[in-house]
């Protein structure tokens, strides 16, 4: 069987569990719900807020590097801790900081698969509301890497060349313009459908029953031999928000190993919300 | 003594009870069992109602909630300091909380947020606390259920704290039904039942029903009728949200009819008015499932389970029958 192009950045929840304690390791938690790290987290998990800490709180773009600096030396992560992410929704936030520390350039950031699901699933997994107490320090982050980012003329030069793959992520029915958002949803556009030449693979095709990500093997024929995504061509993912493609991008990316995959983390709220875009439905 | 005064005259075949806790539906206290008349014309397939709502909290749950909470008490495992933690869209919780309160424990309900308002007041009036969680984001099978998942983290994180009873998972939810339900309907109907129909949630009631009602006869037909998909009938699963339940049992089952989720208030309202039942959304969701059957099958003796009134569904209502809202306020 083959393994992924970079096993090093999967941790499983028993290696979690066996060295949580050890120093240099620090565990982060980001969910979608953000009321479920105060009810119970790994014991010495930090959690973060995706809606108000990694995000920038007045024009809609990432924190940048200052706030990313100060966000983590306040919780005492330094650059050459080994961080650990995981969160509910099979991970789909904590992709998202995966994505976002290494714009910053950290290093060694890894995923615990099956996040907070097979954790909480599994007897042998403790779960506290106690915060763990951090001594803050420095961080200093590394300039931006915008090579894994995709910003919006991008995507329309992309879509328009037809130089990329473009890779929607959403459900088959957003894909199609059936609906705009899942039911309930604050964040929507003004119409449905999807950026013209993209192909539609959902990101829970990566996810195994128990939350896991699949096998190489089983990515590699989905991705690549099913989809036809291969890693000659520069790829960009994209959903309603950018979290569920970090999720897609972090696949394709670590654990498929192409070279040139970028996340538009605009996706369909700010596509869909454009004047005389080219849309597909 | 009060107890003294009191004991003379406590005669449950009077309906005079020393406790709330003993009208608690059993084989000889069943709910009532209504026939439906001007609903339903077929001489030949008499339908009834099974008035869950008539339960002393007010719907079909109590049967659960009872089961589930006497085995904690027999077993040690719940106190004044340990009380309840419960993933609910409301009736379960409502029947817990009362009658966990009532026995001096604490209760904490954990609910979606899509569920009526009544309902959440409902659950703090009961002494409840609540946990509202956002509805799911995109639904997907295997990832479980956001309430579940957050009164699972809660019991696990708190243990000092919580029991869960989970009746998602617990198999007292389907043994109320196997010790109650079934026996109820054997008897108020002298064995001659031939359709059971009834919605899917937990799925505690359609299997203990199923299991005591084919061990009589195993020809009796059970028909689950189940909203169609983006729904938002309180308490009901479609079948692709069925995995979120481990009572789901599809061998117990003869037919699974899927029903599209805005009749459930076109019939409820129905019920209402032409039959004098308080039936909720979900009552008229199966009503409809058991109407088609008729017609189909001609002959029966079908039992319907209503599992609660649609007193806790006003807004419900309002929003999918808009006509409802008119004349409510002086003209201008």
């Amino acid at each position: 069987m083959a393994e992924f192009t970079h096993p090093e950045v999967i941790v499983s929840t028993d290696w979690v569990n066996e060295h949580r304690n050890d120093p240099g390791i620090k565990l982060i938690e980001i969910d979608v719900d953000t009321q479920a790290y105060d009810a119970g987290h790994v014991p010495g998990a930090i959690g973060f807020n995706w809606q108000t800490q990694l995000q920038n709180q007045v024009r809609r773009d990432i924190i940048n590097k200052q706030e990313f600096e100060e966000l983590l030396g306040s919780c005492g992560v330094s650059r050459d801790d080994t961080v650990i992410l995981f969160g509910d929704n099979n991970n789909w936030f904590a992709a998202y900081g995966f994505w976002l520390f290494k714009i910053y350039g950290h290093d060694d950031v890894r995923l615990m698969d099956g996040g907070r699901q097979k954790w909480l699933d599994e007897d042998d997994k403790e779960l506290v509301v106690e915060k763990p107490s951090v001594t803050q320090g420095e961080y200093v982050a590394s300039e931006p890497d915008n090579s894994l980012r995709a910003l919006l003329p991008e995507v329309l030069n992309a879509s328009a060349a037809g130089s990329h793959h473009l890779v929607d992520v959403r459900s088959p029915d957003e894909y199609s313009g059936k609906v705009i958002a899942p039911p309930g949803m604050s964040e929507t556009a003004q119409r449905g459908g999807h950026i013209p030449g993209a192909t539609s693979i959902p990101w829970l095709t990566a996810v195994a029953e128990d939350g896991s990500f699949k096998t190489a093997d089983e990515l590699r024929s989905i991705y690549i031999d099913e989809k036809g995504i291969g890693s000659a061509k520069r790829t960009i993912a994209y959903c309603r928000i950018g979290e569920r493609s970090s999720h897609t991008w972090f696949v394709l990316k670590y654990l498929l190993g192409f070279e040139d995959v970028k996340n538009y983390d605009g996706s369909w709220t700010e596509y869909g919300n454009l004047i005389a875009a080219p849309i597909e439905k | 003594m009060k107890t003294t005064e009191a004991q003379p005259i406590i005669d449950r075949k009077k309906k005079v009870f020393e406790s709330i806790f003993e009208m608690l539906p059993s084989e000889d206290n069943p709910s009532p069992l209504v026939r439906i008349n001007r609903m339903n014309d077929s001489s030949g397939f008499p339908l009834f109602a099974k008035l869950e709502w008539m339960n002393p909290f007010g719907s079909v749950k109590d049967r659960a909630a009872w089961e589930m909470l006497r085995e904690l008490e027999e077993k040690g495992e719940i106190s004044s300091e340990r009380g309840l933690v419960e993933p609910t869209s409301g009736n379960t919780g409502f029947s817990l909380a009362m009658m966990a309160r009532t026995r001096g424990y604490s209760m904490r309900a954990v609910v979606p947020n899509k569920i009526p308002l009544e309902k959440k007041i409902l659950l703090k009036i009961a002494g409840a606390e609540l946990d509202v969680i956002n509805d799911e984001l995109c639904p997907v099978p295997g990832l479980g259920d956001g309430s579940i998942n957050l009164a699972k983290t809660r019991a696990k994180a708190e243990r000092h704290r919580y029991v869960l009873p989970n009746q998602y998972e617990n198999e007292n939810n389907v043994a109320a039904h196997l010790k109650t339900t079934g026996p109820e309907i054997w008897r108020q109907t002298d064995g001659r039942v031939t359709h059971v129909f009834l919605s899917l949630g937990t799925c505690g009631t359609v299997s203990g029903v199923s299991r005591y009602l084919r061990e009589k006869n195993p020809d009796i037909k059970i028909i689950a009728v189940q909203p169609t998909e983006g729904h938002d009938v309180p308490g009901l699963r479609n079948i692709s949200q069925l995995p979120a339940t481990k009572l789901f049992d599809p061998s117990l089952i003869d037919e699974i009819l899927e029903i599209d989720f805005e009749v459930a208030y076109t019939r409820a309202l129905e019920l209402c008015q032409k039959e004098g039942l308080s039936a909720g959304p979900s009552c008229g969701l199966i009503f409809e499932g058991a109407r088609r059957i008729v017609e189909a099958d001609k002959e029966g003796l079908g039992v319907m389970i209503f599992p609660d009134s649609i007193f806790k569904y006003t807004a419900n209502m309002a929003k999918h029958l808009p006509f409802l809202s008119e004349n409510t306020t002086p003209p201008q």
